[in-house]
């Protein structure tokens, strides 16, 4: 395998980890929903990148799937379901910035050390990129549970099955392709749903901030 | 006694030995001195303090032949049971005496003129003999190389700094002071004396010779590392690391400040002497996790100081907060010397821990340059806070200039020698890239992390300090007219601030030096691969290097040179005296940025890790766009009180209320306690 | 001897570049918000005026303001002594990546105490606020550096330079990839460009740098203007010859050397470019928000040297 591929990959690889971060650290949802299609779009060169170095076919698909779907339609959907319901452009975290962004980087280190021992075992080419993947994986859940809004919960969901989908590709170069297919309809679904709820919560109670829906309770 | 080592210099070594008997014979005549001249205070002072000076420049001459000629050693027997004391001063001690020496030197010289402001307030007596005899057993702890010696003058040298920390007994704070640092002090002695103890029980002797030799032997690994942690927490309580440094920032500012720069520069450096007798030679650092708490504990003490010291308005206690951060740096690097020592990487080894000895020598001289320079300041404004203080630099403008070395040195600024330390550090802690251990390299890109956090915010910490000392206009009554320091003031600071210079500068001559004191420890010298006189090289697959002496020179040419070419270039032009510009409104002392003012942002940032609160509030006013009488109040809680000494000591009285039921007055009910404790050590003792 | 020459050369020719550069910045940024502007020499101008010009120095002030602007110069002149540009030679023997950076900390130290030295309120802001943000962003740059260090086992710029150079793109991957975005981060917020301070404000409560020189006229001004113009040439430069140096001319031969001029004049111009875009593009980040993407570099160059480490 040529030096340059690898180099490629571990390179899409941090830009996808470099974007959770931006996702931890930006303070508009505009821009979240910006960087999510970057990141989209960063996994789907990687994933183009993977299937060119190994020659798998199937690859190719998913990632303009990935890269047509993630980059493009959900970001659309978001910004379409944010423009009805006219969220005010804070992403309100319940965690101060700076201390988010030194959480998300002891997470990523947590990765790093969790993952140390499958690299060195790694057979893949893209066995780096697996630590880079879960560091993705806990980062979007560490965003859905400190963000209120429920638009920002999508995001970290969504950010966190880019991460899985990250790994998947570096542990065995992505999943059969009926099966990849079934995760972007399933995706696909969740995002109009949540869209759907999110426009019912906001109805309800006036407010995008989930903390709200602790009342349901009584 | 006499010279066991026979040589072609064998005068050096006489001189050597006896420098050494003269060193403590003239600490102890000026001890007396101060006692038979209790009546004539000026001459007590000149008498004691004189000896003292004579004392410390004694112990240099005997540190300068152990260098030239290697290890002196004689014995004594005192009490005959226990055999005959060792006293031995191999290059390890003598780095430590050499630093002991020169700031006791400074601070003898400066108390000529500095003890007389307590005269008709305190006992001068008391001063002038308790000083050298803190002295004294200072230098008897590097010395000895006895068990049964070392306890006895390490609870002396704790015992004769207690005294002189409640020396001023009547200002604020001094007496509790002094107890907690009594009480943190005899707990770390309990822990250092069982270690200590333990080892030489299993050595089968007291020697430290005979214990380096047997002890490691008979002892299970579990042993082994409960003797470390009970090392590194006793030496560690001395030391001053998180979070046993609760003393440290209290007993150190309420010591008179000749006394404060002895026990940061010095007093702390012998726990970390003591600490690597005990790691490398006694129990020869066979298990890497050693290392790594060091080094962690060290990077946390590092951190947590210097945010306590941006927080600090006292100048001492910044400075005390300081002297935490910079032990932090120094375990640091000693962590990381253990770590590569337990990995059987000598040569980095021995980079890491000339590297912790040389930040070791240029901490204790820059700190105590700065406490004898906060002394001055504090002395001629009568108070420590530096709210209060403002545009010193006019009237003391020497003070000034010294004060300015300090920081330049402590902030690591090139070419002067608190740079030097911290790049060898740095060097030392990227070369653990060959160790291939996920958690190693971890732990060392975290201290890499902190070491350089830290060094920023030291930075930021001295900008502060000396910037709201001695720049701009005084802000308090007191600070507008300052006068010059006394002259014998200015000599000792100007001594030690020589020598941050000197030892930056020369750095490449100093290292062979401390590499004899690392070679001593590790096995391995390292000075020929890592300078040849002009440059330092560290070899990391390339080399790395850096020039002080050419950097220095460089730096000391073009600047007046700059200074030439730029007043001549496109005319003379005139300079005017003129207003700072005020925007219309006169300036006054109340426009200036305060210390609180300075550090506010920073603290507003690391506030996480501080818990800091602060409150804004304004008198009311009729009108709501203009406001009269605002407050704002900021505080720092003490966490590490609060949360770990209060409930401990909380749990303890409890304990101890339960306790004293037992205890009834009662003559009959005491001697049956007695009793009962005979027969229950005859069944264990059987 | 020749490389000697060349370093030497190399060091004039970033000093004599210097103004040059903040003059291209400004003219791209002006042409980006439709205006003329002025010429791209102009700073040169600026300077030979404020040579010729007294100076009024604040009757509270010390010593430390008269001998601040020298320091500052000649700190950034010993650094750019330091470092390679379109060759690989410089006197790196002098000194490595962390005595460029502790020769930037100098700069900065000196300048935060010249603005105290006045007394005025501006310089106490400016000198706390640069403290805050240098509190940050050092250890950013020191891990960045810490970073192409490990890959390349020195931390002389020089063999750094020439190591990644000369490796083909072995050397690529997230760890040098991340350190270069940290160090870019580091390069706007050193030397005071937006988002984190306005070069061209003068509205005094928003300024960090400017306020710190608030109390400089005629020839201190026109040092300390110079210096900082300097600064930013060598963090420019440093950006590249640190972390993606491709090239730059490892070997003294015409055509090498000739192909490493030009190559750098295009990063020079290439950076030059990204930063009028973000100062066209952005707003000033409030003070307290500046925390976030100066911690976001830290953890970035930190995630650099854990990438090195675990990769």
């Amino acid at each position: 395998m040529a030096e340059l591929d690898v180099n490629l990959i571990d390179g899409l690889a941090a830009l996808v980890l470099l974007t959770a971060f931006l996702i931890v650290a930006t303070g508009r949802m505009r821009t979240l929903v910006r960087v999510f299609a970057l990141q989209s779009l960063a996994l789907g060169l990687l994933a183009a990148a993977v299937a060119y170095s190994t020659g798998y076919w199937h690859i190719y698909i998913v990632a303009a799937l990935t890269i047509l779907l993630k980059a493009l339609v959900i970001p659309r959907i978001i910004d379409r379901v944010m423009d009805r319901i006219q969220v005010a452009n804070d992403v309100e975290p319940s965690v101060r910035t700076p201390s988010s962004l030194l959480i998300a980087g002891g997470l990523a280190i947590l990765a790093y050390y969790v993952a140390e021992p499958l690299i060195q075992s790694g057979e893949t080419i893209t066995a780096g990129a697996l630590a880079l993947s879960l560091a993705v994986v806990l980062i979007g859940l560490f965003v859905m549970i400190s963000r209120k809004k429920a638009i920002t919960q999508v995001i970290g969901l969504l950010v966190m099955e880019n991460g899985l989908f990250m790994a998947a590709l570096s542990l065995s170069y992505g999943m059969p392709l009926i099966v990849e297919l079934g995760v972007f309809f399933d995706i696909m679904v969740a995002v109009l749903i949540m869209g759907v709820f999110v426009f019912r919560i906001n109805r309800t109670f006036d407010t995008l901030d989930t903390s709200f829906l602790r009342r349901l309770r009584d | 006694m006499g010279p066991v080592r026979e040589g072609p210099k064998r005068w050096l070594v006489t001189l050597g030995t006896y420098s050494f008997a003269a060193t403590i014979t003239l600490g102890a005549l000026a001890t007396v001195a101060a006692l038979v001249t209790v009546r004539k205070e000026r001459l007590c002072i000149n008498l004691s303090f004189g000896l003292s000076a004579l004392a410390s420049l004694m112990g240099l001459l005997t540190s300068i032949s152990v260098f030239l000629e290697g290890s002196m050693s004689f014995e004594f027997t005192a009490i005959p049971f226990l055999g005959p004391f060792a006293v031995v001063i191999d290059p390890l001690a003598a780095l430590f005496l050499a630093a002991i020496s020169i700031v006791a030197l400074a601070a003898s010289i400066y108390s000529l003129g500095y003890v007389q402001q307590f005269i008709g307030r305190y006992s001068i007596a008391k001063f002038c003999a308790l000083f050298p005899l803190f002295l004294v057993s200072m230098v008897m702890v590097v010395a000895s190389s006895n068990v049964f010696l070392f306890l006895v003058f390490w609870e002396l040298m704790s015992l004769s700094s207690y005294l002189l920390v409640a020396y001023e007994h009547e200002e604020e704070g001094a007496a509790s002071a002094a107890w907690l640092y009594l009480v943190m002090a005899h707990l770390g002695t309990a822990c250092i004396a069982s270690c200590l103890l333990y080892l030489s029980l299993m050595a089968g002797s007291l020697d430290f010779h005979q214990i380096s030799l047997y002890a490691g032997q008979g002892m299970t690994e579990l042993a082994r590392s409960g003797a470390f942690l009970l090392a590194l927490i006793g030496f560690g309580a001395k030391a001053g690391i998180v979070p046993l440094h609760v003393w440290l920032p209290q007993a150190h500012p309420s010591a008179p400040s000749n006394v404060s720069a002895l026990m940061s520069g010095v007093m702390v450096k012998l726990a970390v002497y003591m600490l690597i007798r005990t790691a490398f030679q006694f129990l020869h650092v066979d298990l890497m996790w050693w290392g790594l708490l060091t080094l962690f504990v060290g990077s946390l003490t590092a951190l947590l100081g210097v945010l306590y010291a941006i927080a600090e308005k006292d100048i001492k206690r910044a400075l005390a907060f300081s002297t935490v951060e910079n032990v932090g740096i120094i375990f640091i690097a000693l962590g990381a010397a253990m770590v590569f020592y337990a990995q059987g990487m000598m040569q980095i080894a021995a980079l890491a821990l000339v590297a912790c000895l040389l930040h070791v020598l240029f901490h204790s001289l820059f700190k105590s340059l700065l406490f004898l320079g906060a002394g001055a300041v504090v002395h001629a404004t009568g108070t420590k806070d530096m709210e209060r203080m403002g545009g010193l630099g006019k009237g003391m403008r020497y003070t000034s200039i010294l004060f300015f070395i300090g920081v330049l040195s402590i902030s690591a600024i090139p070419p002067f020698n608190g740079f030097i330390s911290e790049w060898l550090i740095f060097q030392s802690l990227l070369l653990s890239y060959s160790i291939h251990d996920v958690t190693v390299n971890l732990l060392m890109a975290i201290a890499l992390g902190m070491l350089a956090l830290t060094g920023a915010l030291a930075a930021a910490c001295f900008v502060r300090i000396f910037g709201s000392v001695f720049l701009a206009r005084p802000r308090s009554e007191a600070a507008k007219h300052p006068r010059e320091s006394h002259r014998s003031l200015l000599l000792a600071m100007s001594i030690l601030a020589g020598l941050c210079l000197a030892t930056g500068v020369l750095a490449a001559q100093i290292i062979p030096m401390v590499d004899q004191a690392s070679t001593d420890v590790i096995g391995v010298s390292i000075a020929g691969q890592l300078t040849d006189g002009w440059v330092l090289e560290v070899d990391g697959g390339e080399v790395s290097s850096v020039s002080p002496i050419l950097l220095a020179g460089l730096l000391g040419l073009m600047i007046p040179f700059a200074f030439i070419l730029v007043r001549s270039w496109g005319g003379r032009t005139p300079r005017v005296k003129g207003k700072t510009w005020d925007c219309g409104t006169p300036l006054g002392p109340r426009n200036e940025y305060t210390p609180t003012g300075h550090s506010q942002p920073i603290l507003r940032v690391f506030n996480p890790f501080l818990r800091g609160e602060s409150s804004l509030s304004s008198d009311p006013t009729s009108s709501p766009y203009s406001r009269r009488g605002m407050t704002y109040s900021s505080s720092i809680p003490r966490l590490f009180e609060t949360y770990l000494y209060e409930p401990v000591a909380r749990t303890i009285l409890g304990v101890a209320r339960r306790a004293s039921i037992i205890q009834t007055g009662s003559v009959q009910r005491y001697l049956a306690y007695i009793f009962a404790a005979l027969i229950l050590l005859l069944l264990v003792f059987r | 001897m020749a490389d000697l020459v060349l370093a030497l050369i190399q060091t004039a020719a970033l000093l004599a570049l210097a103004p040059l550069l903040t003059g291209i910045i400004r003219k791209l940024k002006a042409w980006m918000q439709s205006r003329r502007g002025p010429p791209i020499y102009q700073p040169y101008l600026d300077l030979a005026k404020l040579m010729r010009k007294g100076s009024v120095v604040s009757e509270d002030s010390s010593w430390v303001t008269t001998i601040t602007p020298y320091v500052c110069l000649i700190s950034m002149v010993v650094a750019a002594l330091l470092v390679p540009a379109f060759v690989t030679e410089s006197l790196g023997f002098l000194g490595d990546l962390i005595v460029l950076v502790y020769l930037f900390a100098m700069t900065r130290f000196f300048t935060a105490l010249a603005a105290l030295d006045a007394g005025s309120t501006f310089g106490g802001m400016g000198s706390s606020r640069e403290m805050l943000v240098s509190s940050l962003i050092e250890p950013a740059i020191l891990l960045s550096f810490f970073t192409v260090a490990l890959l390349t086992g020195t931390t002389s710029l020089v063999s750094v330079t020439s190591v990644i150079a000369t490796s083909g793109a072995s050397l690529i991957g997230p760890a040098l990839l991340l350190a270069f975005a940290a160090f870019l981060i580091a390069v706007l917020a050193e030397n005071a460009r937006v988002p984190v301070d306005n070069p061209s404000t003068h509205l005094e409560l928003t300024m960090i740098h400017e306020a710190m020189l608030l109390e400089y006229s005629g020839k201190d001004l026109a040092l300390m203007e110079y210096s900082s113009m300097v600064k930013l040439t060598l963090f420019v430069t440093i950006a590249w010859s640190a972390f993606l140096p491709w090239g730059v001319a490892t070997e003294i031969t015409a055509p090498a050397l000739a192909l490493g001029v030009i190559v750098f004049l295009a990063k020079l111009l290439t950076l030059a470019v990204v930063i009028a875009v973000i100062e066209s593009s952005m707003a000033k980040l409030r003070l307290f928000r500046l925390p976030n993407l100066l911690t976001g570099a830290f953890m970035l160059a930190f995630l650099a040297v854990m990438s090195y480490f675990v990769l």
